[in-house]
């Protein structure tokens, strides 16, 4: 780095507070705003929702504008960053006009429903020389983050097959019941388990050959998924979705990676410090908490992430071809449930 | 009441050691011998159960023993089936039930003509978090069946078990039975076709050490099936027995051998079971089977299917597609 430019870092990092506005104030808005309260070096200035009741609830916790139009949003307020934490189908339209307006962008996951929107998007990121990054944040959860460091120390080996699983009961709370048509969410396949997709591919490799069976949207809110994953350098996976657990169930996620030296085991259900039993109506209930302090929430550290990659001046670490990356794995898998055979993905190492 | 005579056709297969065991704890039953090829073993084991050494288990078969226990390799099974069966003996045999077609028909043809009972040694239809999960799911506690969900990881054997001409197979066959014949049970239907990865990866045995099986149910039931000798030698449990049956109305999971104790001593650490294993219970079947003369819970037919399963599994690992399995 130049020393005028190290000298223009720091005065940003000193002085900058990057404008962030967010657009959609839903299930994940509520998570980002949370995480934005401590958000070093950005500050939520701006919230938009067609629910204003929704966008002015967490404006009022950061003392941010609110909106029920975007463009409105975009024309009255300084803006660095756009948020988009809306559903799936919008995410192409949102995150090409805040391009357009030399916004720097964050997407939730997936970042679109079909590769020639995610290259659309990316491209038009590039041209414009503005920041992308997509948020599959699984890659900054504590647990899945130990696993990859005690990988990295040799500890077992060669990583050779890999479990994970991703279950709970159907997303019912979302706007319109957009989960439910799978021509707007993709249904589990693309929503749920590219989480683990992305960290797969990031962590293991590259993949060859996908199987898939789901249920599939014939029954509305019940799916399950059943993935197995070759990967070029010859390990297999096995990846578990479900949306069919019955509703009020615990969500869970586990891992299992076996090396050719040893092995680990996660199970986020196994692993809660805290364990609560307190009376209710009913006689009493269970509550269990993994807590963890504010700058190791995985929300926060992703949004800190991207935000650092801006003030730096660097790439952010999820690129938006390792968005694209993960979605071609979820596609071939619904090509693969949908054709009942295994789909060979092109290209890679 | 007249006593039942069982005899154990070789222990080169070790779960021969607990079923004997077993054996040894029933009122009425008396152990008549043991047969092994292999004559260290073999009188080795028979001083330790107290019974007569057979070094051919073709001299045990013209004894009036009524029922033998096959625990040879899996490439041996046929040979001692048929004998067993032209014998007139009642016969459980270990699984994998047999390691290809020609075999498995030539076991059951003899069982038939000579009217003997065959069962296959399935313990977990024995273990008793497995049948009380049978239970709820037969109960309709969770509906229909939709998907499940098995693993059985455990350690990599040694020996025979590494060398395909004997053992037919590394884990897909020796591992995939025991859940197949589970899914089979629970859903009452037959895999239709199977796709499956699998390969040396994780042991440097040159014996396929992991696999994965995904398989489908004639009542459309969709399934996988990890095979996976996955564990390394200081896993705390060996084997691990894991089900997660998902339903229209909710979702049943079972890990067979959860009951058990942590063990911590200065040189290792481990779990040791204190639930039913069901080897003891599969034994008891046996008898009683003889004894009363009829059909077992868990036939040789029951084993010819599961294996046909890893057979399928095999060829699609070959062909990455979709392979029907073909039945006898």
């Amino acid at each position: 780095m130049s020393k005028l430019l190290q000298t223009k870092v720091n005065h940003l990092r000193r002085d900058k507070v990057l404008r962030i506005a967010m657009v959609g104030a839903g299930t994940m808005g509520q998570v980002h705003s949370n995480s934005y309260i401590n958000i070093k070096g950005g500050k939520l200035i701006a919230i938009c929702d067609i629910q204003e009741e929704k966008a002015k609830k967490l404006a009022d916790i950061h003392c941010a504008a609110y909106y029920v139009n975007f463009d409105e949003m975009l024309k009255n307020e300084d803006i660095d960053v756009v948020d988009i934490c809306l559903p799936t189908y919008m995410h192409k339209e949102f995150v090409l006009k805040s391009i357009e307006n030399n916004k720097n962008v964050f997407c939730e996951k997936p970042i679109a429903l079909n590769v020639g929107d995610a290259e659309e998007m990316v491209e038009s990121a590039r041209e414009k020389g503005v920041k992308f990054s997509v948020g599959h944040v699984v890659r900054f959860f504590p647990a899945y983050e130990a696993a990859i460091r005690t990988i990295e120390s040799g500890k077992i080996g060669t990583p050779k097959l890999i479990r994970t699983t991703r279950t709970g009961s159907y997303p019912s709370w979302g706007w319109r019941d957009w989960y439910g048509n799978y021509d707007l969410s993709g249904g589990p396949l693309l929503d749920l388990i590219i989480h683990d997709f992305d960290w797969i591919r990031h962590n293991f490799g590259d993949v060859e050959r996908v199987y898939a069976k789901s249920l599939g949207n014939r029954k509305h809110g019940q799916d399950h998924c059943l993935v197995t994953l070759r990967l070029k350098n010859g390990a297999i996976v096995h990846s578990e979705g479900s949306w069919a657990y019955p509703s009020g169930s615990m969500f869970g996620t586990t891992f299992e990676i076996v090396g050719t030296d040893g092995q680990i085991e996660y199970d986020s259900r196994e692993s809660s410090p805290i364990k609560k039993h307190i009376k209710d109506k009913e006689g009493s209930k269970i509550v269990m908490e993994s807590p963890l302090p504010a700058d190791e929430e995985p929300y926060t550290k992703e949004i800190q992430e991207f935000i650092d990659s801006i003030i730096e001046g660097r790439k952010p670490k999820i690129s938006g071809e390792d968005a694209i990356k993960a979605l071609k794995i979820s596609l071939a898998a619904i090509e693969s449930s949908k054709t009942g055979e295994a789909v060979v993905i092109g290209g890679g190492k | 009441m007249k006593n039942i005579k069982i005899g154990v056709i070789s222990f080169e297969h070790m779960h021969a050691l607990s079923y004997t065991s077993a054996l040894k704890d029933i009122e009425g039953v008396e152990l008549i011998g043991i047969a092994d090829s292999d004559s260290y073993r073999g009188t080795e084991m028979a001083a330790k159960f107290d019974t007569k050494y057979y070094k051919d288990y073709k001299e045990m078969l013209k004894t009036d023993v009524d029922g033998v226990i096959v625990c040879t390799n899996n490439m041996l099974h046929a040979q001692v089936v048929v004998g067993a069966a032209n014998a007139q003996k009642d016969i459980l045999v270990e699984k994998p039930f047999s390691v290809n077609y020609e075999s498995a028909e030539i076991m059951l043809n003899a069982c038939k003509k000579n009217d003997v009972n065959i069962m296959t040694a399935f313990p977990l239809r024995f273990n008793q978090a497995v049948i009380n999960g049978k239970k709820a799911i037969d109960n309709g506690e969770i509906g229909k069946i939709l998907s499940i969900t098995g693993i059985n990881h455990g350690k990599i054997p040694s020996g025979w078990f590494l060398d395909k001409n004997l053992s037919g197979g590394g884990c897909v066959m020796d591992h995939t039975v025991h859940i197949a014949d589970l899914m089979r049970w629970f859903t009452q239907s037959e895999v239709k076709s199977v796709y499956a990865e699998s390969g040396a990866l994780i042991h440097n045995k040159g014996i396929d050490d992991c696999g994965i099986l995904n398989v489908e149910f004639e009542n459309g039931v969709f399934a996988t099936i990890d095979t996976s000798w996955a564990h390394h030698d200081n896993y705390r449990i060996w084997p691990e027995i894991y089900m997660e049956i998902v339903g229209t109305e909710g979702v049943i999971t079972i890990d067979a051998f959860k009951q058990s104790e942590e063990v911590y001593s200065k040189d290792s650490i481990y779990d040791d079971p204190w639930g039913s294993d069901g080897d003891a219970d599969l034994i008891r079947e046996f008898v009683d089977v003889i004894r009363e003369r009829r059909k077992p819970l868990v036939t040789g037919l029951d084993g010819a299917r599961a294996m046909e399963i890893a057979l399928a599994a095999y060829k699609s690992s070959d062909s990455h597609k979709v392979e029907a399995v073909r039945r006898l």
